[in-house]
């Protein structure tokens, strides 16, 4: 296998989670970043501050070091800096940068990518406990491209014409798009 | 709908594959050794259970194949057990990589298949791990960039070899 075809898949992973990240945050009530489930369930803002830790932990093993990152004073901040680590981190897959101590493409995609693609899985269903769940969608048709990483993503390309789990008031009838 | 074949470069399709055996390696640590109610566990009135997802994962995995072969098609299934959902998902995964691991063409590019049913089981493999935890039976935490995932190895017999904390 090519390096430049691992990266670029690599890419396109963090091209999606992007996407799904802003999909699980898109019309988020104001106040979803500090939803608390339960004690020892993290809050929205916690998950995306693991999220972007994680991330730099990846990016760790293209220049070195460690990453903590504190947690930022509102929630908004954390979805952008979290946009700026996949940014920062796909610009090291395209530049072609060397991967430190033995990392290969393959564990950066078992280790922390698939971690963070997880947790936007988990920022969705807190969605959902919060009372504000995500309409689905039909992600193989989405607009997801690498050169898109930042907090504006695509509006869905195919929304599910019907949502059997949508809250009562904006329930759709079937055959009518979200 | 049946889709003309996508020339495909078969580097990308080991790297899918790689993915999917991390969707397995993941998958079954968040499925393994749940208690005997957990597949019928809701956190809220009006959302999923447990079984209800892991069919939802079956389903993709499903639908991931017949987009490989260039018939796309998608079901929604009746949950099964846990167990039984257990069974179809590593079946699922065997039959999907199988299909990666042949020579025969993709009805769509990887990036597609991954973006869409892999990226989407992902997701809800982290939905269940969070389940476990709010259901009072949390699975450990892990160093996932050092276990021992291998491309092809997609059942339930995976690495004991873990650096896993509380």
């Amino acid at each position: 296998m090519t390096i430049e075809d691992k990266r670029a898949l690599l890419g396109h992973f963090l091209a999606a989670l992007a996407y799904r990240t802003q999909k699980a945050l898109r019309d988020a009530p104001a106040n979803f970043g500090s939803f608390r489930m339960e004690d020892g369930v993290r809050t929205p803002a916690e998950l995306v501050q693991h999220m972007t830790s994680v991330l730099g932990y990846a990016r760790t093993h293209f220049i070195g070091g460690h990453y903590w990152p504190e947690a930022l004073s509102t929630f908004d901040e954390e979805v952008i800096r979290f946009h700026e680590m996949l940014g920062t981190l796909a610009q090291h897959l395209r530049n072609g940068d060397v991967l430190l101590d033995g990392m290969t493409e393959e564990r950066l995609l078992q280790g922390p990518f698939s971690d963070a693609m997880t947790h936007a899985g988990q920022l969705a269903l807190l969605r959902r406990l919060a009372g504000a769940p995500v309409p689905p969608e039909n992600f193989i048709v989405a607009e997801i491209r690498p050169d898109r990483l930042g907090p504006d993503q695509a509006d869905p390309v195919s929304p599910d014409k019907v949502w059997p789990e949508a809250p009562t008031p904006i329930k759709t009838e079937p055959g009518e798009n979200q | 709908m049946t889709t003309a074949p996508v020339p495909t470069a078969k580097d990308k399709r080991e790297l899918l594959r790689h993915t999917v055996a991390t969707l397995s390696y993941r998958g079954g640590k968040a499925i393994s050794n749940a208690p005997a109610d957990f597949e019928d566990f809701r956190a809220a009135d009006d959302s999923r259970r447990p079984g209800e997802i892991l069919a939802h994962i079956g389903d993709l995995l499903d639908w991931a194949l017949s987009i490989a072969v260039g018939k796309q098609t998608w079901h929604n299934s009746t949950p099964l057990s846990w167990k039984d959902e257990t069974a179809r998902f590593y079946a699922a995964l065997q039959s999907f990589d199988s299909y990666l691991a042949s020579d025969e063409p993709l009805g769509a590019p990887v990036e597609k298949l991954f973006q869409g049913p892999i990226a989407d089981a992902l997701t809800h493999v982290g939905q269940i791990a969070m389940l476990r935890r709010i259901a009072g039976c949390p699975i450990k935490g892990e160093n996932y960039f050092k276990a021992v995932i291998e491309s092809g190895r997609v059942g339930a017999d995976q690495s004991s070899q873990r650096t896993e904390f509380d």
